[in-house]
C-alpha cells in the first residue's frame, strides 16, 4: 500500500512539473464530458418536462373537456361548477403576433380554481412555489403578465413595461420571471385577460384529478345539459415521449462524437504523459516497485484525473446546458409543441454517467501502452524501443481494422431498418475513416520521402513520419470533426433547400387568415380575390400515435399544385377517388402503407372509416401523420372538425390596406392574418432556430478539435525540442526549421480534409436516406454542396495556423536553454 | 554474504550466440567493497543486472545472505531492490519531476524504512542541503551522483550495486564521489560491488575482480 502511494505521488508530481500537459489533459476531458452532459441534461430535462406536458404552473390536467368550434361557453363552465365539479378549471390559449411577427402563445386560467382542482400532496406541496402576492398581483387592476425570462430577453421586453400586439392590443405590465411548468408561453389571470384582450370565451376546460366515480358523473352531466362539449383524457405526455424520441437520439449520438473527439485529446495527453515518464516508471521498477503496483498506480491516475475531469467537466456542461437550453426548448416548441421548463437540474445518474464514460475513455487510452510495458523486462525498458517501427505496426493494425470495420458496415447495410443500426454504422464509417487516416498519411509521406530530391525535401517527408506518431490522434479527432461538420453542413443546407422549394409550393396562397369570426363569403365580392381556400380539421390517434385530418378543396391551386412523392391517380382536376385519401410521406415511412393499401380512421362515434391510399405528399418537418380529405367529407365523418384558416391568392394589383380593411369588415380582427412573405420568412427562421443546436454542438467539436491539435503539436515540440537543438547546432536555419515541421503538418491536415469530404458525403447520405427516414418519415434529396468543404478547409488552416504558431513560439523561447543542454549528460 | 558460483550468461545477437559469462565465480563479504574491472562489453554491467534481478542468468548460482536468488520470482526480486540492495547508475536515474528531497527520500518512502536523523546525515554529509529544492535537471552530474548515492543508502540496504557512479564525471569529483560512497558504505556496514573502468576509482574498495572473457580473475588488493 505504501509502495502504491508513494509510486502514485511520484507520478503525479510530473503533472505538477508540466501544467501544460495536464491543462490539456483536463481540457480533454472537460470539454469532451461538457459537451456530453450538457446534451445529456438537457434530453434527461426534455424528458422529465414530457411528463409534466400537461402541466400547467404545476397543475395537472388527466382530461381536456372541448367544444366542436374551439370556443366554450363561460357559462357551461359556470354551470359544471355549480353543479359541483371543483376539479374543473377554465384555460383560455390564444395565439398572438408582436408588432415585428413573432408568433407568442397566451394561456390564461383561474388560478384559485386550478389552486383547487389539485388534489395530489406532491401538487399541494408545489403549491407553496407560486407566491400568493404574485397572484393577486395579476387578477388586480391594472393586472400583470407574467413573461419568462428568456423571451423576455428575446421580445426584447423590461419589467413593467406593456407588450404591443400586431393588432394594437396592448398586454398587462409585464412581470419577467419563469414560473415553474411556465415553459415559453406568457401566462395571465384569465379575468383579466378578459377584460383587457376582449376575450368572452374559453379555449377549452381542464379537469384535474378526479376519482373514477366523479369522471362517470361528469360524462353523464355533460350529456344531459352540455352535449356539444366532449371531454377527452390527456395523452401529450405519452405523444411528446414518442414524437420526441428520435430527435433526442440524434442529440445523443452527436454530444457522443463530441466526448469522443474530446477523448482523442484525452488519449494523447495520456499517452504523451506515459511516454515523458517512461525513465521513471522504469527508475520505479529499479527501486523494487512490482509491475502491478505500477500499473495500479497508473490506474489509481487516471481514476484521478477522471474524478476531477468530470467534475470540472459536468459544471461546464451545467452552464453550457443553461446556454444551449433556449435553442432546444425553441426546437421542441416549434416542431412538437413541447414546452420545456426553464429551470435546469443536474441529476445524480448523470454525474455516475459521466464518470463512467471518462474513466473508459482514460483506460482505453491506458491499456495498450502498460499491456506492452508489462510484457517488456526493466533491462528492456531502459533500452528503449523502436519508435518509429512501433508506430509503423500500430498504422497497419488499425488500417486492417478499418478496412474490417467498413467491411462490416457494408455487408449489414442491406439490412439496415433501425436507428440504432443507423448510428452504429454511422460510427463504424466515421472510425474506419479515422483509423485508416494514419496509414494513409505515412504512405503519402513515405513516397514523398522515396521521390523527393535528397536533402531538405527528403529530410522533410522524413521528419513528417517521425511527427505521425504524436500527431495521430489529433489527426484523427480533427478529422471526426471535420466530416460531422460537413456531412451535417450538407444534410442541414439539403434539408433547407427541400423546405425552401417545398414552401414556395405548399405556401401558394398571397395571404393565409386564422379567424373563427370570418365570413369567407364575403370576400368573394371583390374582384381582387382570385381564388380562396378554406380548411377544416381535427387530431385523433392512430396507430397509436397523433394524427391530424385536413379536409381541403380539391379544386384549389395548392391542391392542384401538391408536391407528391407518388400517387394513383391523375393530379390535377380530377375528381377525388371515392374513398381515396392523401397522407404524407411519414404514413409511408414510419407506419409502413403502400399506395392501394386500406387504412381505417376512427370516427367520433366509435366506429371505423375505410379508405384507400390513394397518394404520398411530402411534408417536411411534420412530426405527425396526417391525411388529406375534400373538405365537405371530413365535415361529414367528423362533425367536431374545427376551421383550419382560410388562403386567399389575389390580384396581382391588389392594394394590401383594402384587402386588409374588407378582411376587418369580414369579421377578423387584425393579427389574424399574415403575408405569404411572413409566413415563408417565419418558416425558415424557425428552421434555423430548429438546426441552432446542431450547429452549436459542431462549432464546439471542430473547437474541441482545435484543442486536441494544438495540444500535439505542444507535445510533439516539447519531446523533440532536444533534437532541434540539435539541428540548430548542425546549422539549420530558423526558416528550413519551419519548412522541417510545418510543411508534413500542412500535408498531413490537407489529407485529413480530402479524406473528410467522401467520408462527410457518405455520413450526408446516410442521414438523408436513412437515418433520417427512420427516424422522422421524410424523405429529401441530398444537395451536395462545396461551399461547406470550402469553409471547413480555410476554418481548419486558420486552427491549424494558430496551433503551430503558438507551438512554434514556445520552441523559440524552448530552443536557447535546449541548446545549453546539447553535451549534457543527459 | 554474496556468493555467485559459475554463473554463465549468454546473448543472442546476429552474428550468433555471445557468451559473456562463464562459469564465474565471486565472493564478497559483509561489510566489504569490491571493483569490477574489465572492458566494454565483457559483461560488468550484466553480473551487476543479474544480481539485481534486472535480467536472468542462463545457469550458475547466486546467494545473498543466504537467499537463493537464482531462484526468486519476479516479485521476490522487486521485494529484494525495495528493501535489501540499491542501485547507482552512471546515468544517475533521478525522478526529474521530484525534488532533490523528495528524490533522496524516495526508496526509503516505498520501503517504510525513514530514518529522519539518517537522512540529515546523509544530507550534510554529501553536501545537499542548499539543493534540497532545486530539480535534478538543475543540478551538475556530480551533484545527481550524489543524490542518487543518498538515495541508495538511506533505507539501509545490504548491498549497494554501482553501475560505473563516476562514469560521466571528471576526476576530481570521481574523487570526491568514490570518497563520499566508500566512507558511507561503510559506516553504514553495506557492501559495495562497483562496476568501473578505472583502477584509480577501483582502489578505494577493498577488492578488486576483473572479468576476462566472461570469467572473474581476483586481482591484487588494492
Amino acid at each position: 500500500m505504501r509502495s502504491l502511494l508513494w509510486s502514485w505521488l511520484t507520478l503525479l508530481s510530473h503533472y505538477r512539473r508540466h501544467p501544460s500537459q495536464t491543462l490539456f489533459l483536463l481540457l480533454g476531458l472537460i470539454t469532451g464530458v461538457a459537451l456530453w452532459s450538457a446534451v445529456h441534461i438537457i434530453n434527461a430535462h426534455a424528458r422529465a418536462s414530457y411528463a409534466e406536458a400537461d402541466q400547467l404552473l404545476d397543475a395537472q390536467a388527466s382530461h381536456w373537456i372541448q367544444a366542436p368550434n374551439g370556443r366554450v361557453a363561460l357559462s357551461d363552465y359556470v354551470a359544471l361548477r355549480r353543479a359541483g365539479f371543483r376539479q374543473v378549471y377554465p384555460v383560455l390559449e390564444l395565439r398572438l403576433s408582436t408588432l415585428d411577427n413573432q408568433p407568442l402563445t397566451l394561456i390564461a386560467t383561474d388560478l384559485m380554481a386550478m389552486s383547487a382542482s389539485r388534489t395530489s400532496p406532491t401538487q399541494e406541496q408545489s403549491n407553496s412555489r407560486v407566491d400568493m402576492r404574485a397572484w393577486s398581483q395579476l387578477s388586480q387592476p391594472p393586472y400583470a403578465v407574467w413573461v419568462p425570462a428568456s423571451l423576455a430577453n428575446s421580445l426584447p421586453l423590461q419589467a413593467g413595461q406593456r407588450l404591443t400586439l400586431r393588432d394594437g392590443r396592448q398586454l398587462p405590465p409585464a412581470v419577467t420571471d419563469s414560473q415553474p411548468r411556465q415553459g415559453q408561453r406568457l401566462f395571465m389571470d384569465i379575468g383579466a385577460a378578459a377584460i383587457t384582450l376582449g376575450e368572452t370565451h374559453l379555449s377549452y376546460l381542464a379537469v384535474g384529478a378526479i376519482d373514477p366515480a366523479e369522471l362517470k358523473r361528469l360524462d353523464q352531466w355533460l350529456n344531459q345539459y352540455a352535449p356539444q362539449l366532449k371531454r377527452r383524457s390527456n395523452q401529450q405526455p405519452l405523444d411528446l415521449t414518442e414524437l420526441t424520441a428520435s430527435l433526442h437520439i440524434h442529440l445523443n449520438a452527436m454530444s457522443l462524437l463530441a466526448f469522443a473527439v474530446g477523448l482523442f485529446i484525452v488519449f494523447n495527453a495520456v499517452r504523451f504523459a506515459l511516454h515523458s515518464r517512461a525513465s521513471t516508471l522504469t527508475t520505479l521498477r529499479e527501486l523494487g516497485v512490482s509491475a502491478r503496483t505500477l500499473t495500479s498506480a497508473i490506474v489509481l491516475e487516471g481514476f484521478t484525473l477522471s474524478l476531477i475531469g468530470t467534475a470540472l467537466g459536468l459544471a461546464a456542461g451545467f452552464g453550457l446546458s443553461q446556454l444551449l437550453l433556449p435553442a432546444v426548448a425553441a426546437t421542441l416548441q416549434h416542431l412538437y409543441g413541447a414546452v420545456l421548463d426553464q429551470r435546469l437540474l443536474l441529476q445524480p445518474q448523470v454525474l455516475l454517467q459521466a464518470w463512467l464514460l471518462t474513466s473508459v475513455g482514460l483506460l482505453m487510452a491506458l491499456v495498450w501502452p502498460l499491456w506492452q510495458r508489462s510484457r517488456q523486462g526493466v533491462l528492456a525498458q531502459r533500452q528503449g524501443v523502436d519508435v518509429l517501427q512501433q508506430e509503423q505496426r500500430s498504422q497497419r493494425r488499425l488500417a486492417i481494422s478499418a478496412a474490417v470495420l467498413l467491411a462490416i458496415a457494408l455487408l449489414s447495410y442491406p439490412w439496415l431498418n433501425s436507428l440504432a443500426h443507423g448510428f452504429a454504422l454511422l460510427a463504424a464509417l466515421l472510425f474506419a475513416g479515422a483509423w485508416l487516416l494514419p496509414w494513409l498519411a505515412s504512405q503519402c509521406l513515405h513516397w514523398l520521402s522515396q521521390n523527393a530530391k535528397p536533402g531538405l525535401a527528403q529530410w522533410c517527408w522524413a521528419e513528417g513520419q517521425v511527427q505521425l506518431g504524436p500527431l495521430r490522434p489529433a489527426l484523427m479527432a480533427m478529422l471526426l470533426a471535420l466530416t460531422a461538420n460537413f456531412g451535417v453542413d450538407n444534410l442541414v443546407g439539403s434539408f433547407r433547400q427541400a423546405l425552401d422549394n417545398w414552401l414556395q409550393q405548399r405556401i401558394a396562397a398571397d395571404v393565409y387568415v386564422q379567424s373563427e369570426q370570418l365570413d369567407a363569403h364575403q370576400l368573394s365580392q371583390y374582384a381582387w380575390l382570385l381564388d380562396s381556400h378554406e380548411r377544416n380539421g381535427l387530431r385523433l390517434r392512430w396507430q397509436g400515435r397523433p394524427t391530424l385530418i385536413r379536409g381541403l378543396d380539391p379544386s384549389a391551386p395548392d391542391v392542384q399544385q401538391l408536391p407528391m412523392a407518388s400517387q394513383s391517380y391523375p393530379q390535377g382536376g380530377a375528381a377525388w377517388p371515392d374513398d381515396g385519401i392523401l397522407a404524407n410521406e411519414q404514413v409511408q415511412h414510419l407506419a409502413g402503407k403502400q399506395l392501394g393499401d386500406v387504412i381505417y380512421l376512427p370516427l367520433g362515434n366509435g366506429e371505423q372509416q375505410r379508405f384507400t391510399l390513394a397518394g404520398f405528399y411530402y411534408d417536411y418537418g411534420n412530426p405527425y401523420f396526417q391525411f388529406y380529405l375534400p373538405y365537405q367529407r371530413v365535415a361529414q365523418l367528423w362533425p367536431n372538425a374545427q376551421p383550419q384558416g382560410l388562403a386567399l391568392w389575389l390580384d396581382e394589383d391588389a392594394n394590401m390596406t383594402e384587402v386588409e380593411q374588407a378582411l376587418v369588415e369580414a369579421g377578423a380582427q387584425p393579427g389574424d392574418w399574415i403575408d405569404r412573405r411572413a409566413i415563408l420568412q417565419l418558416s425558415l427562421r424557425i428552421f434555423d432556430r430548429t438546426f441552432a443546436m446542431t450547429a452549436a454542438i459542431n462549432t464546439l467539436t471542430f473547437a474541441v478539435a482545435g484543442i486536441a491539435l494544438l495540444a500535439a503539436l505542444l507535445a510533439i515540440h516539447q519531446q523533440r525540442l532536444p533534437h532541434y537543438a540539435h539541428w540548430r547546432a548542425m546549422g539549420v536555419s530558423w526558416r528550413e526549421w519551419l519548412q522541417l515541421t510545418a510543411v508534413p503538418l500542412a500535408l498531413c491536415l490537407m489529407l485529413t480534409w480530402v479524406l473528410s469530404i467522401p467520408l462527410g458525403s457518405a455520413l450526408a447520405w446516410l442521414l438523408i436516406h436513412d437515418i433520417n427516414v427512420l427516424s422522422f418519415g421524410w424523405t429529401m434529396p441530398l444537395q451536395w454542396q462545396g461551399r461547406p468543404a470550402l469553409l471547413l478547409a480555410l476554418l481548419c488552416l486558420g486552427v491549424t495556423a494558430i496551433a503551430f504558431a503558438i507551438a512554434a513560439l514556445q520552441v523559440r523561447q524552448r530552443l536557447p536553454y535546449a541548446l545549453k543542454q546539447l553535451g549534457a549528460d543527459e | 554474504m554474496l556468493h555467485i558460483n559459475q554463473l554463465n550468461k549468454s546473448f543472442d545477437q546476429p552474428d550468433g550466440k555471445v557468451s559473456v559469462l562463464q562459469q564465474a565465480s565471486l565472493q564478497l563479504e559483509a561489510g566489504q567493497s569490491a571493483a569490477l574491472l574489465g572492458e566494454s562489453g565483457s559483461g560488468k554491467s550484466t553480473l551487476l543486472h543479474l544480481i539485481a534481478g534486472l535480467d536472468r542468468a542462463d545457469g550458475g548460482e547466486i546467494w545473498l545472505q543466504q537467499q537463493p536468488l537464482h531462484q526468486f520470482s519476479d516479485e521476490q526480486f522487486n521485494q529484494l531492490r525495495r528493501t535489501q540492495l540499491s542501485l547507482i547508475f552512471q546515468q544517475y536515474h533521478l525522478v526529474p519531476t521530484l525534488s532533490v528531497f523528495d528524490n533522496l527520500s524516495l526508496q526509503a518512502r516505498l520501503t517504510g524504512n525513514l530514518d529522519d536523523d539518517f537522512r540529515q546525515h546523509l544530507i550534510a554529509t554529501l553536501g545537499l542541503g542548499p539543493l534540497l529544492k532545486r530539480l535534478p535537471q538543475q543540478l551538475s552530474g556530480g551533484q545527481q551522483q550524489r543524490v542518487a548515492i543518498a538515495r541508495s543508502l538511506l533505507h539501509r540496504p545490504a548491498l549497494v550495486l554501482a553501475d560505473e557512479p563516476t562514469g560521466n564525471l571528471d576526476e576530481n569529483t570521481s574523487q570526491q564521489v568514490m570518497q563520499l560512497l566508500s566512507q558511507l558504505v561503510r559506516d553504514n556496514g553495506s557492501s559495495l560491488l562497483m562496476v568501473t573502468h578505472s583502477p584509480a576509482m577501483a582502489a578505494y574498495c577493498d577488492h578488486s575482480w576483473r572479468l576476462q572473457h566472461g570469467r572473474l580473475e581476483a586481482e591484487l588488493s588494492a
